[in-house]
């Protein structure tokens, strides 16, 4: 069997390629690249010690991990690795992380009216969901005044009680620190971000976050930036942590992939053993007998099943490496980890995605948030003492942000219905820290009886272009408002 | 290698060739010559697999020669009898399927492996994925069993000919797992207190209406999801007895005054929010061209679409739209070289009716799972994704796993036999596990194999045949169908 030669991916997959139009659209990936073992193993010594890499090390040390690549059709696997190399020898260019909270978070329980007023009648809508004004006790759970902000909002307090809520490490309101955006205040928070009219739907709202648009539009805002400012040739500089690839890096021509996890394995038949047979040989060959041109399901299968072979034949066992961070214990953080490692591997990686939650809290809402809003506090928290560790923070930025918000009024079930106006969060060492939008306070509702929008998302992305990952963000999101943020403070900018 | 290119006409039209050209009908759907299409060995295949878990060398011989009408209202007006074969166990034990989760899915996939009717299996499947409720979220276990029977009921036209969507939606909005699950049990809606929306919205976004039409207009507003939520309200639970859950109406719960929806202005009931809802005429061309997707790899085409609303309005009726998709010539394209990638449970359940296998063993449960199809365990209110989707890594190493787990159970080890010749081989193999279906060059790639491989010993000769029939069940051309 061949061991390490790079074309036989392609090679096995092409007839599969041709028929990507075809089948289920642009989900469909257009090659696999394997990523390498020893690029993904971590690096106690820094990022300098990818450089030591050529094509060549990359396939003899093995397989990691198997990217689907997506959107190229004419990339040859050489140049993919190529480009890996040639990125890994240049000094590490700012990259994003992108985290989408699925199901719809409620912000008005993340950021809560703190003054007197504001915070009666927020109570009154909450009811029972309500946090309480002042400190946690130990059966309820209170806020904390946001530092910045003349006392008029507060995290609520699972956040950030400090050590205690935060598993004696840090969190949200670290990272925030004193709201003034210098050093030490990383964390923007965007309260009441989304767009108007709001769209409550679960499926299509995602689809204008995705799109950076509101419509559907077949390629994402981060795919379209990639598009015009990214690489021709290497997959890696956009990867989807996942399954799937979201359609935020959806592209039209940029190769972009995704990677389900690190992990082995390989193919075998009870009590038929390695030496009996050469199941990935066999099995090779059986993937490689090409389908009808117009079969698209029959090539998929066999295509598939090719990319599986070439796992199975290469994959060596990964795990991650032990770190320093404090992660909690949690899917979400596995994936932080694997960003982290793979940010740090010289990879060319410019874009990361994840998605993660279940906050479609329609019933005995704080059961549900609460832990998965402490988890994520201090999973971000470890996420940055990672990359520090690594020595890359100051290259990576984090956005965060769901498909909407809720309801401000709470509902008979404890619970709240999808609403208008999510809240956005932007971390980094480079990020302006603060309050970033306005609170639209909760005595003047939306027709729908929802927070009025204040931050359309739009801006949001615009400026992440211009002013972190570069390039025009009008030619990125045409039809946005490219009126640029609007701060608390009125400032405009969102980097430091 | 060459690749067979099947002659779609030819092999469609075998016998009824004559019959079809003087009608001089155009390629749409045209019920009565449909019905008398000569049905091909895998046209038996294809319309077993696609209307069920896959043929049976009986099915094959029923029905091949005989007319796809004849064969399809088989499927569709014979009641399910009694399981066949031995109960199901696991690790030894009966199964318990409301203290045990793997059981509890275990326990359907029994009723899918030992299905008389497959169609019926098949068909309430398709109802717990459109109408999707995950045990994640309902307790107990039971309301769930209550659901799957509720989806059972109108999935079995022999019982029910006359079923419609309207009583299916009628009986899921009251119905016990789905009050549960998209928390209408706490919608209580009597003033000032506030509707919840959850299952009014996904009620038209999923179930019947779809976001937005064919032309990219919304086929409903938020103040429709408000107003059909009070029409909603008012359904309540009493689950103070696991086995017996019933859900029950309270009148002090239910928006008492007039709501608008969809252009209705009336106090309303859920049911006759429902009646809203299904008039409108978003409602028919969503569910029939979602239903056309679940047996047809091909998308359906206007005229197409036009002829089966007729068949379903104004009665809502499920029979004689399933028997027109069934019994349409696009299910019956390319005969000779399947489409329609298989979803995990129909593969899983397809190998364990080829070879006659009971459910023994919960190991089955945990790589369906992997291959990311654990029945009653959907991952969103829009059940799975499906398709090509299906089609990933993890998933295959599983599909692959199954099939050899499976063919290991003890009394399906291959007998050895000596004389043998590797064409003989692949033959017997090809035998022992119901001849599923392998393209020519596939077959030509096995004998090479049968070739190569050692065989002077009885060891190794059975290791071949545990080989090619692993590869038959779980190899590429395994996936589709």
């Amino acid at each position: 069997m061949p061991q390490g030669h790079d074309t036989d991916l392609l090679a096995i997959r092409c007839a599969d390629c041709a028929r990507s139009d075809s089948l289920d659209h642009d989900l469909r990936p257009t090659a696999y690249l394997p990523l390498p073992a020893e690029a993904l193993a971590g690096y106690p010594d820094g990022v300098e010690s990818v450089r030591r890499f050529s094509r060549r090390s990359f396939m003899r040390g093995g397989i990691g991990a198997l990217a689907a690549v997506y959107g190229a059709t004419q990339v040859r696997l050489p140049h993919m690795w190529d480009a890996a190399v040639a990125n890994a020898a240049q000094p590490m260019q700012r990259s994003l992380v992108v985290l989408f909270l699925n199901g719809g978070n409620d912000g008005l329980n993340v950021i809560v009216p703190n003054d007197a007023s504001q915070f009666a009648a927020y109570n009154t809508l909450r009811g029972p969901l309500a946090r309480i004004q002042g400190p946690s006790s130990g059966t309820s759970v209170g806020t904390t005044v946001m530092p910045g902000t003349g006392s008029s909002l507060a995290f609520a307090n699972k956040l950030v009680a400090g050590t205690a809520n935060n598993g004696g490490t840090t969190g949200f309101d670290t990272m925030y620190g004193d709201g003034s955006g210098g050093a030490g205040s990383d964390l923007a928070v965007f309260p009441a971000a989304d767009y108007t009219p709001p769209n409550l739907s679960h499926f299509s709202s995602r689809d204008f976050w995705f799109a950076g648009a509101l419509q559907k539009m077949s390629t994402g805002w981060l795919g379209r930036w990639l598009d015009l400012y990214g690489s021709a040739v290497n997959p890696l500089q956009a990867v989807s942590l996942g399954s799937g690839l979201s359609k935020q890096v959806r592209s039209a021509k940029a190769p972009v992939c995704s990677v389900d996890q690190l992990g082995t394995t390989s193919f075998s038949i009870p009590g038929v053993s390695s030496s009996d047979v050469d199941l990935s040989y066999e099995l090779g060959r059986l993937s490689g007998v090409p389908a009808a041109s117009d079969n698209a399901g029959l090539g998929k299968a066999r295509g598939a099943y090719g990319t599986t072979v070439q796992v199975a034949q290469q994959l060596k066992g990964i795990t991650l490496g032990s770190t320093a961070a404090a992660y909690p214990n949690s899917i979400l953080s596995t994936r932080l980890r694997t960003a982290a490692t793979l940010l740090s591997a010289g990879l060319g990686t410019r874009i990361i995605t994840i998605d993660w939650g279940s906050f479609d809290t329609h019933g005995n809402q704080v059961a549900s948030q609460d832990p998965q809003l402490q988890t994520l506090s201090r999973a971000m928290a470890a996420f940055t003492d990672d990359l520090t560790a690594r020595g890359i923070e100051q290259n990576v930025v984090t956005l965060v942000f769901s498909e909407f918000g809720r309801r401000a009024k709470a509902n008979a079930s404890n619970g709240t219905d999808h609403g208008a106006g999510g809240t956005m969060f932007v971390s980094g060492t480079a990020v302006r820290g603060g309050l970033a939008g306005i609170h639209p306070g909760v005595t003047s509702l939306d027709s729908n009886g929802d927070l009025k929008v204040q931050t359309d998302f739009r801006t949001v992305y615009e400026a992440l272009i211009a002013e972190w990952l570069g390039g025009d963000p009008t030619a990125v999101i045409p039809g946005a408002p490219h009126g640029g943020i609007q701060r608390y403070d009125a400032g405009t900018r969102l980097m430091k | 290698l060459l690749t067979t290119r099947p002659d779609h006409v030819r092999a469609r039209h075998p016998r009824a060739k004559a019959h079809h050209h003087a009608k001089r009908r155009p390629h749409r759907l045209h019920l009565p010559p449909l019905g008398t299409r000569i049905l091909t060995s895998p046209m038996v295949d294809r319309l077993f697999w696609r209307a069920g878990f896959g043929p049976s060398q009986a099915d094959r011989d029923r029905w091949t020669g005989r007319t796809a009408g004849a064969a399809v209202e088989y499927l569709l007006s014979t009641p399910q009898g009694p399981p066949a074969g031995p109960n199901p166990t696991n690790a030894g034990k009966p199964l318990s399927p409301t203290s045990s989760d793997t059981d509890l899915v275990l326990s359907w996939l029994d009723q899918m492996v030992r299905a008389p009717n497959p169609f019926v299996e098949r068909m309430t499947f398709f109802w717990h994925r459109h109408f999707a409720n995950s045990r994640d979220e309902v307790s107990p276990p039971q309301l769930l069993l209550t659901q799957t029977a509720l989806f059972r009921k109108y999935s079995d036209f022999g019982r029910n000919p006359k079923a419609s969507f309207k009583d299916l939606t009628y009986a899921v909005t009251e119905d016990p797992s789905m009050l549960r699950y998209l928390n209408g049990e706490q919608n209580n809606a009597k003033p000032p207190r506030i509707a919840n929306e959850n299952y009014a919205r996904e009620l038209m976004e999923l179930f019947t209406l779809g976001v937005t039409n064919s032309a990219g207009q919304p086929n409903y507003s938020e103040t429709d999801v408000h107003e059909l939520a009070k029409a909603m309200s008012g359904w309540r639970i009493n689950d103070a007895d696991p086995n017996n859950v019933v859900s029950f109406y309270d009148a002090t719960r239910h928006y008492p005054t007039p709501v608008s929806v969809l252009g209705t202005n009336a106090a309303m009931t859920d049911r006759q929010g429902v009646d809203v809802v299904l008039n409108s005429p978003a409602h028919a061309p969503y569910l029939l061209t979602k239903l056309w997707g679940e047996f047809i790899s091909l998308p359906i085409d206007t005229g197409t679409l036009a002829q089966l609303r007729s068949l379903y309005l104004p009665g809502f009726q499920l029979r004689p739209v399933l028997t027109a998709i069934l019994t349409h010539p696009a299910l019956y394209a390319s005969p000779n070289e399947p489409t329609l990638i298989k979803t995990p449970v129909v593969y899983v359940v397809g190998i364990l009716r080829a070879l006659r296998l009971g459910i023994t063993d919960g190991s089955i449960v945990g790589l369906l799972d992997q291959m990311g199809q654990r029945p009653y365990f959907p991952p969103t209110v829009a059940g799975w994704e499906g398709g090509p989707a299906w089609m990933t890594t993890n998933g295959l190493f599983a599909r692959f796993k199954a099939a050899g787990q499976i063919l290991a159970q003890p009394g399906l080890t291959p007998k050895d036999s000596p004389s043998e010749t590797p064409e003989q081989a692949v033959d017997t193999a090809r035998l022992a596990v119901g001849n599923p279906w392998v393209a020519d060059p596939t077959l030509t790639l096995l004998r090479d194999y049968a070739h190569r491989a050692p065989q002077s010993t009885p060891k190794a000769r059975i290791v071949r045949q545990l080989v090619l029939r692993t590869f038959l069940l779980g190899g590429p051309d395994a996936q589709v169908c």
